[in-house]
């Protein structure tokens, strides 16, 4: 009963979150031309300094080429036409990160292969610890453990509120910890 | 007879000592010679006697403008002030090498002062494995990358330091940074240790996560350091630019905090040690690589020290810490087995097992993007850059996912957690997520990245306060104040309480960069005398450019006024400065102003004569919660690691009543305490570890603001 109705809220809130989400991302956003120039901006790698890209950069050539962006982006270019642009005049040099073709695309499915690896394995080993915890002997009590934690607990909970009452609260330095 | 002369006759005796203490060390363990120990830990003091003695005989040629040193006329001059002249020791790259050894040899000298907190098999392969470390810094101190080579002819006057290292930045940064890079070494020596004699106990376990959270705590400082020196010196609005000396700097500090949580599943439960001492060795590994990337200039990066002699020297040493540490992990891998078995995918070590992968996953995946361009290069002949973007959509969705895994974590209990102590804890977090998606959106925030983001945060932000309160509540019930018990708590669950601290630091830095990064506005103008323009609620208006020449420097700046909602602010002054000795690298001096956790950064692009100037305005939300965010992680992080007074003799509150389950833990030594199978639940064992080894008494702690110990639910 309990349950069923912790599971309703639950629904509730989820559902009044989504129609919020819904309703506020249905509306298009209006991008100003500024944000969208930045957008491709900071795409772009500044060619005349080190490791900056040309929305960051303070040098002249950026300059120039935040106004050609924000001209291009004016006459009603998307901004993926813009950096296409700029690709086909500079090579893909400019780009600051590596295009999804190629060898390129290596250095994007490498990381997210092995992420995507890490939890497979990690899924394949927890499970193999857990089929061979279950075939242990201790795992018949296991089962229960969670009743047994329940009551052990008020026995410790007791006792820990012995042990705080007759305590003085200062003075008193048990000493280091576990966790 | 120079000061140098001083400098180099230390550097040779510090080699020959720091050789001296790994033969004695090794032989005195091997053949049981305590006198042998004793002598290498005297020749430990020694070396950093003389690497004391050559640091000073540099900083006192460098204060005493010996530009007969080649060192010191390059990177100072006559004109600069004492504290960049002193500091100008760790300015280039002998000199930042010659720091490096220092600092390693006054960590030797401290880990020999408190040698006797650590288990006593180990303290000598412990010095000799530092020992070893220095004498590779100092083989390449008094060859390759020697600061003390004099000029045939002394010259007038230095060629100065690059202006972008003269700034209060200067004087912390870079020195906390390289010792931060330096302290993995002490760690590193611990797991060498632990490999040969094969003592990985939980004895062992204590003295290295003291020593790697205070390198943690150390390499935390350097970074955020950077990234507000980046911030208030580069003028391009941001803190922080994916590159690759920042990655270098960023991929221990990962591995180590991953070993940092790993490390208590191995202390709880005995499990994941191999595991445990990879990450060590990962840690000081890429601690040498970053060094060896930034100082061979194999990689294009705005701090480039562009010296390639020293790089190969890097590699080579990076080879052997490699080949060594896998042959002594092949030697003793038969004695690595875990001491008990896993129980529960929903558990505290399921979590820290998720939060592993994470951390991994994404050192691996900026390694893997700051090599990418080298890789390319060798195989295609092209070089291409993986900058900022790459980085974001990889590392940024990996971080929002261990900042949820943060939250979650710490409220499932050890071994297994049920479903309903979970739906318990997890409500009130989860309360706070659904609030902050709930509003955010309404309020103006258009962005769904940003919006799960920032919902993210505010679940684990939840669950990490509703603990706290927990706990102080607990406390309240028997007569503490509510200042008092959190306090009691702090002080007495050191690591549980600094370690929410840390996340708490850390969930406010993300709001932080969250806010900087999807919020930042900003916009560029020409403007002449009177002209103003206008961003967000924010109007600056222009009034001219003021030129002030001094002797060695010429300083620009224009003046400003700041007029936010209609009302006059203050008057800000954005500059540049231009040293006679660098004309070609002006450096800018930015205003930084706040408002409300906004900064309103104004940066002097260029200007034209007296009544023309390019001003760049960034407003930038949320930022200063990145610089907050750093000192409470720092302050956490201190709070674990910071020593336990004395220990209490044994207590026998809690008592043999505590383990009812397990009576056989009572009898058992400290030293095996680990492996006793506990069947009842972590704090029952806890409670008859506290009864024994006389140091920990945990009962309470393991109960208090325990996930699975809600007092309405257990009376």
């Amino acid at each position: 009963m309990r349950k069923q109705r912790s599971l309703l809220i639950f629904l509730a809130v989820v559902a009044i979150i989504s129609s919020i989400w819904f309703y506020v991302f249905i509306t298009p956003s209006q991008q100003t031309l500024d944000q969208q120039m930045h957008d491709v901006a900071s795409q772009l790698k500044c060619l005349v300094c080190q490791g900056e890209s040309v929305a960051d950069s303070p040098a002249i050539l950026s300059q120039q080429m935040r106004g050609v962006i924000r001209q291009q982006l004016q006459s009603g270019k998307s901004e993926q036409e813009v950096i296409q642009y700029f690709v086909s005049r500079y090579g893909d040099r400019i780009l600051l990160s590596p295009p999804w073709q190629g060898l390129t695309l290596l250095a994007w499915l490498v990381p997210i292969a092995l992420m995507l690896g890490g939890i497979l394995l990690l899924f394949l080993v927890l499970r193999s610890w857990q089929s061979q915890a279950d075939r242990s002997p201790l795992a018949a009590d296991r089962a229960e453990s969670v009743d047994i934690e329940q009551n052990e607990l008020a026995y410790y909970q007791k006792q820990i509120e012995q042990e705080l009452a007759t305590e003085d609260p200062v003075f008193s330095r048990p000493g280091s910890e576990v966790d | 007879m120079y000061f140098s002369d001083i400098g180099i006759i230390s550097l040779i005796l510090a080699s020959g000592f720091a050789v001296f203490t790994m033969v004695v060390a090794t032989l005195g363990a091997t053949r049981e010679l305590p006198q042998f120990v004793a002598s290498a830990k005297r020749s430990v003091l020694t070396v950093a006697f003389f690497l004391i003695l050559a640091s000073a005989a540099l900083i006192v040629s460098f204060l005493t403008h010996d530009f007969g040193l080649s060192y010191v006329a390059q990177h100072s001059n006559l004109a600069m002030p004492w504290y960049y002249t002193a500091s100008a020791f760790y300015g280039g790259q002998e000199g930042s090498l010659l720091y490096w050894a220092l600092m390693l040899s006054i960590f030797s000298a401290i880990f020999v002062f408190t040698a006797k907190r650590a288990p006593a098999v180990l303290v000598p392969y412990v010095m000799a494995t530092l020992m070893g470390i220095e004498t590779f810094l100092l083989i390449v101190l008094t060859t390759v990358s020697n600061p003390f080579v004099r000029l045939p002819v002394p010259l007038a006057d230095g060629v100065g330091l690059n202006p972008l290292l003269m700034d209060p930045g200067m004087l912390i940064h870079p020195p906390m940074l390289l010792m931060g890079y330096m302290s993995f070494s002490v760690p590193f020596a611990f797991a060498v240790a632990a490999m040969i004699t094969g003592k990985l106990d939980s004895e062992w376990l204590r003295s290295i996560r003291r020593w790697m959270l205070v390198a943690w705590s150390i390499q935390t400082l350097g970074l955020v350091l950077g990234a507000w020196w980046a911030y208030h010196v580069l003028g391009w609005g941001g803190y922080w630019g994916w590159d690759p000396v920042e990655n270098a700097a960023l991929l221990p500090w990962l591995t180590a905090t991953a070993f940092l949580h790993s490390s208590m599943v191995q202390e709880r439960r005995g499990m994941l040690k191999v595991w445990n001492l990879s990450l060590v060795i990962a840690s000081f590994a890429l601690s040498i690589f970053g060094t060896f990337e930034v100082r061979s200039g194999i990689i294009q990066s705005v701090h480039s020290f562009a010296y390639s002699a020293i790089g190969g020297y890097f590699l080579a040493f990076l080879g052997i810490v490699i080949v060594f540490s896998i042959g002594l992990f092949i030697f003793r891998l038969p004695k690595l087995q875990p001491e008990q078995e896993f129980d529960s995918v929903i558990s505290r070590e399921g979590s820290f097992l998720l939060n592993n992968l994470l951390l991994v996953g994404a050192a691996f995946a900026t390694l893997w993007g700051t090599l990418f361009p080298l890789i390319s290069n060798a195989i295609r002949h092209q070089t291409l850059t993986v900058g900022p973007p790459f980085y974001e959509r990889v590392d940024g969705p990996i971080f929002i996912v261990l900042i949820l895994a943060m939250g979650i974590g710490p409220l499932l209990a050890w071994r297994r957690t049920s479903t309903r102590t979970l739906r318990r804890n997890l409500g009130i977090p989860a309360l706070a997520a659904a609030i902050c998606a709930a509003v955010l959106p309404l309020s103006g925030i258009r962005d769904i990245w940003a919006n799960i983001a920032f919902a993210v945060c505010s679940f684990t932000a939840g669950a990490i306060l509703y603990e706290m309160w927990r706990g102080v509540r607990v406390r309240h019930r028997h007569g503490e104040p509510y200042l008092l018990a959190l306090y009691m708590l702090f002080e007495r669950y050191r690591q549980r309480y600094g370690g929410y601290l840390v996340h708490l630091g850390l969930v406010m830095l993300a709001v932080g960069v969250i806010g900087s990064q999807f919020f930042q506005v900003q916009q560029e103008a020409v403007l002449k005398p009177g002209q103003q323009m206008t961003i967000a609620d924010y109007k600056l208006v222009y009034f001219g450019n003021i030129d002030r020449t001094y002797p060695d420097v010429e300083v620009v700046t224009a003046q400003l006024q700041v007029w936010h909602n209609g009302q006059l602010q203050q008057y800000i002054y954005p500059g540049s400065k231009l040293y006679a000795s660098f004309t070609n690298q002006p450096t800018s001096l930015i205003s930084i102003t706040t408002y409300n956790l906004t900064d309103l950064y104004v940066f002097l692009a260029n200007w034209n004569g007296p009544y023309e100037a390019t001003i760049r305005i960034f407003v930038n939300p949320l930022v200063p919660l990145v610089w907050l965010g750093g000192i409470v992680m720092l302050l956490g992080g201190i709070i674990c690691w910071w020593p336990q007074r004395k220990k209490r003799p044994i207590s026998n509150r809690v008592g043999a009543g505590a383990v009812p389950g397990g009576v056989g833990t009572l009898a058992s030594p400290p030293s095996q305490q680990q492996p006793v199978p506990d069947r009842v639940g972590a704090g029952v064992v806890l409670g008859g570890e506290g009864t024994l080894a006389s140091p920990p008494s945990p009962s309470i702690e393991s109960i208090i603001g325990h996930p699975n110990d809600n007092k309405e639910a257990t009376t």
